[in-house]
C-alpha cells in the first residue's frame, strides 16, 4: 500500500478513533479526522490528503452534501471517497454513486473490508 | 291584547334569561373540561424533555464508556510490540543449543508469542465491537428525534385549546440531529456482498461512459 495521506470524516468520536486504529493497523499511520463536512472542507483548504473515508449521518454538512461539493470542485473533482455508514438500502447506495463516492461499506465493518475498499479505490483511480 | 304582548313579552325574557344562564353553565362546564383535558397535555409535554434529556445521558454514557474500553484496547495492543521486541531480545541472548532439537526454551518462546498474538486479535475484535455505540446513538437519536415531534403537535393542540399566538418560539427541537432512522447492529456478511454487487456494477456502468 502507498503512504497515503487519509482524512477520516464522522461526527462520532468513537467511529473516528475506531476508523483511525483500523487504519493505522493496516498500516496507514497518516490519518487526520473531521467531525462533518463542513470541518472536512475546512481541512481539506489548509492540508492536502489522497483519501477520504466519510459517514453519511452529520450534522451541518451531511456526507452526501460533502461529497457533492467535492466533485463540484475543480480541486477535490478527482479525490478518491469511500463512504462508511449505516444506511444499507439500496436507493441510498444508488444516491451516494450517483453523488460521486467511489465505493461504499455499510457499518459494522470488519477491517478486512475497509482495507480491501481502500485498495479496491486505488487501484480503480490508477493510485493502486 | 298590549298587556298579554307585554306578559309574553316578559316571559320571553325570563325564557331567554333561563337559557343564557343554562348556556354560561354549559360554557363552564367545557371551559372546566377544556382545562382538565389541557392538564394532562400539558404534563406530558413537560416530560418530553425529561425524556430526549434522559436518552442523551444514555448517548453520553455509552460514549464515555466505548472511549475508556478503547483506552485500554490500545494500551494492550501497545503492549504486543513491547513483548515482541522482548522475545527477540531473549532469543538473542539465549546460546544457540537452547533452540536445538525442538528445546522446551523455543517451545516456551513461542507459546507466549502466539498468546501475545491472540491477546492482541481479541483486542481489536472488542474495538471493532464498539461500532455498536455509533449505531445505537444513531437509533436513540431517532427516538430523540420522534419524542420532539409528539412535543411539537402537544404544544400545537394546546395553543389552539388556549387561542394563544403559535408564532412563539417553541422549546426543545433546537439540536441537530443526524442519524439513520434503519440503523441496526448487522454483522450479516451477507448486506455488504449485496452492497459490493450494486457498488460494482454501477462502477461497470460509470467505467463505460
Amino acid at each position: 500500500m502507498p503512504e497515503l495521506k487519509i482524512l477520516a470524516v464522522d461526527d462520532s468520536p468513537t467511529m473516528r478513533r475506531i476508523i483511525v486504529n483500523t487504519l493505522k493497523r493496516a498500516g496507514f499511520n497518516d490519518v487526520a479526522e473531521a467531525s462533518d463536512g463542513k470541518d472536512a472542507l475546512a481541512k481539506m483548504k489548509v492540508d492536502r490528503y489522497d483519501f477520504i473515508i466519510t459517514d453519511w449521518n452529520m450534522p451541518e454538512m451531511d456526507g452526501l452534501a460533502f461529497v457533492t461539493q467535492m466533485r463540484n470542485s475543480d480541486e477535490f473533482r478527482e479525490l478518491p471517497v469511500l463512504m462508511v455508514t449505516t444506511r444499507s438500502v439500496k436507493e441510498d447506495i444508488i444516491e451516494a454513486m450517483k453523488a460521486g463516492v467511489n465505493n461504499y461499506i455499510v457499518k459494522p465493518f470488519t477491517p478486512e473490508t475497509l482495507s480491501e475498499k481502500i485498495g479496491q479505490v486505488l487501484k480503480s483511480v490508477g493510485k493502486g | 291584547m298590549e298587556t298579554r304582548t307585554l306578559f309574553t313579552g316578559s316571559e320571553s325574557t325570563k325564557n331567554i334569561q333561563c337559557d343564557l344562564r343554562k348556556l354560561a353553565e354549559s360554557i363552564t362546564q367545557i371551559v372546566q373540561g377544556i382545562k382538565q383535558a389541557q392538564e394532562p397535555l400539558t404534563e406530558s409535554r413537560k416530560t418530553v424533555p425529561q425524556a430526549t434529556e434522559q436518552l442523551e445521558r444514555v448517548s453520553r454514557q455509552t460514549e464515555d464508556a466505548a472511549h475508556r474500553v478503547l483506552d485500554m484496547v490500545e494500551a494492550i495492543t501497545g503492549r504486543e510490540g513491547t513483548i515482541d521486541a522482548q522475545l527477540k531480545e531473549l532469543r538473542r541472548a539465549l546460546p544457540a543449543t537452547y533452540f536445538r532439537n525442538n528445546s522446551k526454551v523455543k517451545r516456551i518462546i513461542e507459546q507466549v508469542r502466539s498468546c501475545a498474538e491472540s491477546n492482541q486479535n481479541d483486542a481489536y475484535a472488542i474495538m471493532d465491537a464498539l461500532q455498536f455505540q455509533d449505531i445505537t446513538t444513531q437509533q436513540i437519536a431517532h427516538a430523540i428525534h420522534m419524542l420532539e415531534m409528539v412535543e411539537t403537535r402537544l404544544h400545537d393542540v394546546l395553543m389552539d385549546l388556549d387561542g394563544a399566538d403559535r408564532s412563539e418560539e417553541r422549546e426543545g427541537s433546537k439540536r441537530k440531529l443526524a442519524f439513520d432512522p434503519n440503523a441496526s447492529f448487522s454483522t450479516d456478511a451477507n448486506r455488504q456482498n449485496s452492497i459490493d454487487e450494486l457498488v460494482d456494477n454501477m462502477n461497470r456502468e460509470r467505467g463505460k461512459k
